[in-house]
């Protein structure tokens, strides 16, 4: 089958998942990225597989987002998932005043939360504090950061799509006002070279608003970096998150023999963060100790940050009030610059949806009708990357 | 905040470039705690753009930055600057892969003889009455390729499947018993176990301790019992 327009995607985070998008409705595939795959935000998370019940006290429609998208990635990338479940506990009186109001907005949003004696969840999970008041079952999962979304690109690249790490975009190519291309240098030998392509996707997550600022566009992103502090041991069986809107230290997310403290966020103008802010990691292993007490004894094995790329589209400045739903943009009707489209926002969990809206939105200004097929196709094993290249 | 500064004299290679590989320093100051990986980055953002590294997820699951510290295969990661103890802290890609540039190398040759289709899950408590019940985790090697590095048969026979495709067969043997025939058999051929030379530089560089080692000599005793 001849291949549709050329789409080049800037950035291999989500956008992997936005590769398989469109190599399936039969587009010609380029990403570039300008380290290795998933070395900026996407692959850097604590592996959270949100259930949605997270967001429901604040950010209902992430929540609805999130539940279906972790059905949908335990059908297409299930060796990439450890499916064990999630508690939401409460351990004072603040908590419990938040419970009927989750479990309320659980059913809303179709996430099966169960409420169960506390006895019946020191049972599962006995390192639990003791302090416990309440506990909430969860359909919460854990994801292999670096696999699961390696199976987005396995996939795409097995269907044409072609992935360029360590290529990074240095200018956007204009014909006019319309972007034909970009120019970009390889990395791996500092050549430098164009690639023109029909349309160009701005998936740079954190990074999106230096490639919007190269063709003049601001861009509604705010980036916030946050800390995760993994300790040697696995503490519990299940994801642990403190029954609260979202907030500073509330989850300890169980992963192989680790557990992961998280997180603390923060506003930056720079997506580049390198250090840790001091005060950051005592305060995340106090608050995590509350859920889990003997995290109290443990040595972290290993301190990073990540930078999230907010979609800043409210006044809200507590980075975890703002939503973690995500925006499509067309820059030719938002800016009079035809030829690009950015992504921003989002989370891992909702990689999948966020790569069927931007490719819904391509479809259109391509004028093409293809329906989207990511739901049911399973992916290939991330492990076929790296054959037959 | 005890600060000094440390110089890494790193491996660069760029096809046609930089080419024949040269080592080129750089210093930074190493705060308590930060990791070689830290100083990568810190060098890449504020010294040299160009420098070509791999890296994820920055806490020792994705497997992807392991190279060579100071001659041992390790996760940069995991590698605290100030624990290595040396003024210079020398870096090289590993061993027995295709060069990409500078540290990093194609994983090509390591998943060779790992299939793509064997599980990547393992149930958490084996042998259980109902394992289906049983709480399903990751597998514990991360796919780094660090023992793939260091095992000397590997150099003298770069067609040796080497420490982690057995390993990884080992383990599908284990969860996987109706393959167990056809697996031993691949383990048992012309380019597999019989070149491990017990060496056990694969076991003591894991950093997850996988012990290949270990599970290449129980592929060993379970070959014995068959007939040639």
């Amino acid at each position: 089958m001849p291949a549709f327009e050329h789409i080049l995607i800037i950035g291999g985070g989500v956008g992997g998942a936005l590769a398989h998008d469109l190599a399936l409705r039969g587009f010609k595939v380029t990403l570039v990225e300008k380290g290795e795959l998933l070395s900026g935000t996407s692959g850097r998370h604590h592996g959270l597989l949100h259930s949605g019940a997270r967001y429901v006290l604040h950010d209902p429609g992430a929540a609805v987002e999130c539940w279906q998208e972790n059905r949908v990635l335990q059908r297409i990338a299930a060796q990439a998932i450890e499916p064990n479940g999630g508690l939401f506990v409460a351990l004072d009186e603040r908590d419990l005043s938040f419970r009927e109001a989750f479990l309320d907005r659980c059913r809303s949003a179709g996430i099966p939360a169960r409420p169960i004696p506390t006895s019946q969840a020191i049972g599962m999970e006995p390192a639990l504090s003791p302090a416990l008041q309440a506990a909430v079952m969860v359909p919460d999962a854990v994801m292999d950061a670096w696999r699961l979304p390696m199976h987005f690109f396995a996939t795409a690249r097995a269907n044409g799509a072609a992935i360029r790490n360590f290529t990074e975009v240095t200018a956007l190519r204009m014909t006019g006002r319309a972007v034909a291309g970009v120019g970009v240098t390889d990395h791996r030998t500092e050549a430098t070279g164009t690639i023109s392509a029909d349309l160009v996707v701005n998936a740079a997550g954190p990074w999106a608003g230096r490639i919007a600022a190269m063709a003049g566009i601001r861009i509604p992103l705010q980036p916030s970096p946050g800390v995760m502090v993994s300790v040697q041991g696995r503490l519990t069986q299940r994801v642990i998150n403190r029954l609260q809107p979202a907030g500073e230290g509330d989850i300890i997310v169980p992963q192989r023999g680790l557990s992961i403290l998280g997180t603390t966020a923060w506003l930056a103008d720079d997506p580049d963060t390198v250090s840790v802010p001091p005060g950051h990691v005592p305060r995340l292993f106090d608050l995590c100790r509350a859920l889990v007490p003997a995290i109290g004894g443990l040595q972290p094995h290993a301190v990073w940050s990540a930078c999230r790329p907010l979609l800043q589209n409210g006044e809200a400045v507590d980075p975890y009030r703002v939503s973690r739903s995500f925006g499509c943009f067309d820059h030719g009707q938002r800016d009079g610059v035809e030829g690009l489209v950015t992504v921003i926002g989002g989370k891992a969990t909702t990689m999948r949806a966020m790569a069927e809206k931007t490719a819904d939105l391509i479809c259109r200004k391509t004028g093409r009708q293809i329906p989207c097929r990511t739901r049911d196709t399973v992916l290939l094993p991330y492990r076929n990357f790296w054959r037959n290249t | 905040m005890t600060a000094c500064t440390v110089e890494l004299s790193i491996f660069r290679f760029k096809p046609g470039r930089i080419d024949p590989p040269r080592f080129e320093s750089f210093r930074v100051e190493a705060e308590k705690g930060m990791t070689v990986l830290d100083a990568l980055e810190r060098i890449r953002l504020t010294q040299d753009g160009s420098l070509v590294y791999r890296r994820s997820c920055h806490h020792s699951s994705c497997g992807t930055c392991a190279c060579r510290i100071n001659g041992i295969e390790r996760l940069t990661c995991r590698t605290r600057l100030l624990d290595l103890g040396t003024e210079t802290v020398r870096l090289e890609p590993l061993r027995g892969f295709e060069r990409i540039g500078d540290l990093a190398v194609r994983m090509e040759a390591f998943y060779r003889d790992i299939e793509p289709g064997w599980s990547y899950l393992t149930p958490s408590a084996p042998g259980e009455a109902d394992p289906g019940a049983a709480p399903l985790r990751f597998e514990a090697c991360i796919e780094c390729g660090c023992c793939v590095s260091a095992c000397p048969a590997t150099r003298l026979r770069p067609d040796f499947m080497g420490p982690a495709a057995l390993a990884a067969m080992h383990n599908e043997i284990s969860k996987n018993p109706p393959a167990a025939d056809g697996l031993l058999r691949t383990a048992g051929n012309e380019r597999g176990e019989r070149w491990c030379e017990r060496a056990l530089a694969c076991s003591r560089v894991c950093p997850t301790g996988v012990h290949p080692a270990r599970r290449i000599a129980d592929l060993r005793r379970e070959l014995k019992k068959r007939p040639a």
